[in-house]
């Protein structure tokens, strides 16, 4: 069951590891990289108790936090050089 | 399992690290890398590694990219130098990668026993730490008290980083500052409401990190990182200048230094007290209290000035950013 979880987190970080590849708009790669990001912690949580190591929830923990840290800081220098941007065209 | 788990896992580092080379904007190299320490730290949960696992998802995911960031918005998103195809290099670092996976193959087998890393000291440290220290996790009795020296080094390398880039970049509260208009997340209600439920959540599980690392993972360097990764995104939301008034470059500068200067603080008074230095047996009556009170100030130190050191780099650069973008 948790072997069948892990396996299934695998093909979609693949995935979306795929979509971060490929692009096209940055929203995308952005949107890839935080769900790569999700899916990490819920690998680490799941190999976790697949391996009998629960205190692996201490990292995936980290991950939940530092994930959400890194999406807002992406989106803010995005909207900060896109202020750039507008200021130097008008 | 852990085969199939492994071998996807360095499977996506492989394609991940190319496409990072590879890609010209570098925005998305940014993005790409953030994957990289995502996947490098699974990789390292897998092999059972679980302390360099916290340290890679701290810093690897989340403040590396973050610092990567600050300086994509100094230099601008593209690279600049026309595509040319460098064959020298590539052919260099094709025979040196050769060179070392042959290396490898003389290796002993991941997690054999007779390989010279387990025949060396790690056997001792196995059966006597528990004695001699006796705190559940090893990582933390090698790295704070039987390599304690080591990571003195360690900390002294990133406070001598900080330093560096204090140096390199424009210094911090000095001269005359502009008031910006455009600081912080303008009207961004949701994204703050939550930062600011978040926030002291953040700030606890870094201590929880902190002062838990003898018993599972953790220790000061993840500790430290957490904590600046807390206040970095308090700058992001509501500005530097906020976030400056709240915490002071100057008494960040005096903290990076008193983490270290506690640290030998701590080796120099084992010194006096008739042990080795940073021997921290002779600081109790009992030796195994007077290792542990040893390694709750040590990583104590290391988690001050890592914590002070990030997020003076952090603001060090968001100041350059700032005064970058108003002069373009």
């Amino acid at each position: 069951m948790l072997a069948g979880t892990a396996i299934a987190l695998l093909v979609v970080m693949a995935m979306a590891l795929i979509r971060a590849l490929l692009g096209p708009t940055i929203y995308d790669r952005i949107l890839a990289v935080n769900l790569f990001g999700t899916k990490t912690v819920l690998l680490i949580a799941v190999a976790g108790f697949l391996f009998g190591r629960p205190d692996f929830l201490d990292i995936a923990l980290t991950y939940a936090l530092i994930n959400f840290i890194s999406v807002i800081g992406v989106l803010r220098f995005f909207e900060y050089s896109n202020a750039q941007t507008d200021g130097k065209g008008a | 399992m852990g085969q199939i788990l492994d071998f996807t896992l360095l499977f996506l580092l492989l394609v991940t690290a190319v496409a990072t080379a590879r890609v010209r904007d570098l925005f998305a190299a940014v993005m790409l890398s953030g994957i990289y320490g995502l996947v490098s730290a699974s990789f390292f949960v897998t092999m059972d590694a679980v302390d360099v696992a916290f340290t890679e998802a701290a810093v690897g995911a989340g403040v590396f990219p973050l610092l990567l960031l600050a300086v994509l918005a100094m230099v601008g998103r593209y690279e600049k130098t026309a595509y040319r195809r460098p064959w020298a290099a590539l052919i260099l670092v094709t025979i040196t990668g050769a060179m070392l996976v042959n290396g490898t193959l003389d290796m002993p087998a991941f997690g054999s026993a007779d390989s010279p890393a387990q025949q060396h000291v790690a056997q001792r440290y196995i059966e006597e730490s528990p004695e001699e220290i006796g705190i559940p996790n090893m990582v933390t009795s090698v790295l704070a008290s039987y390599r304690g020296y080591d990571t003195l080094g360690e900390v002294v390398v990133i406070f001598t980083a900080a330093i560096g880039v204090l140096a390199l970049l424009p210094s911090l509260g000095g001269g005359v500052r502009r008031k910006r208009e455009s600081d912080g997340m303008g009207d961004h209600q949701v994204l703050r409401i939550v930062s600011k439920i978040l926030m002291p959540v953040i700030l606890l599980f870094a201590l929880y990190v902190q002062f838990h690392g003898e018993y599972g993972p953790g220790g000061g360097f993840q500790a430290g990182v957490i904590f600046a990764a807390g206040i970095i995104l308090y700058t992001m939301l509501f500005g530097l200048d906020t976030a400056q008034a709240v915490i002071k470059p100057s008494v960040l500068r005096v903290l990076a230094a008193t983490g270290v200067l506690l640290y030998g603080g701590v080796g120099l008074l084992s010194f006096l007290s008739g042990a080795n230095f940073l021997d921290y047996s002779a600081l109790a009556e009992d030796p195994v209290s007077g290792q542990h009170i040893g390694i709750i100030l040590i990583e104590l130190g290391v988690g001050i000035t890592v914590a002070a050191a990030i997020i003076l780099i952090f603001f060090a650069f968001s100041e350059a950013a700032g005064e970058n973008g108003e002069e373009t």
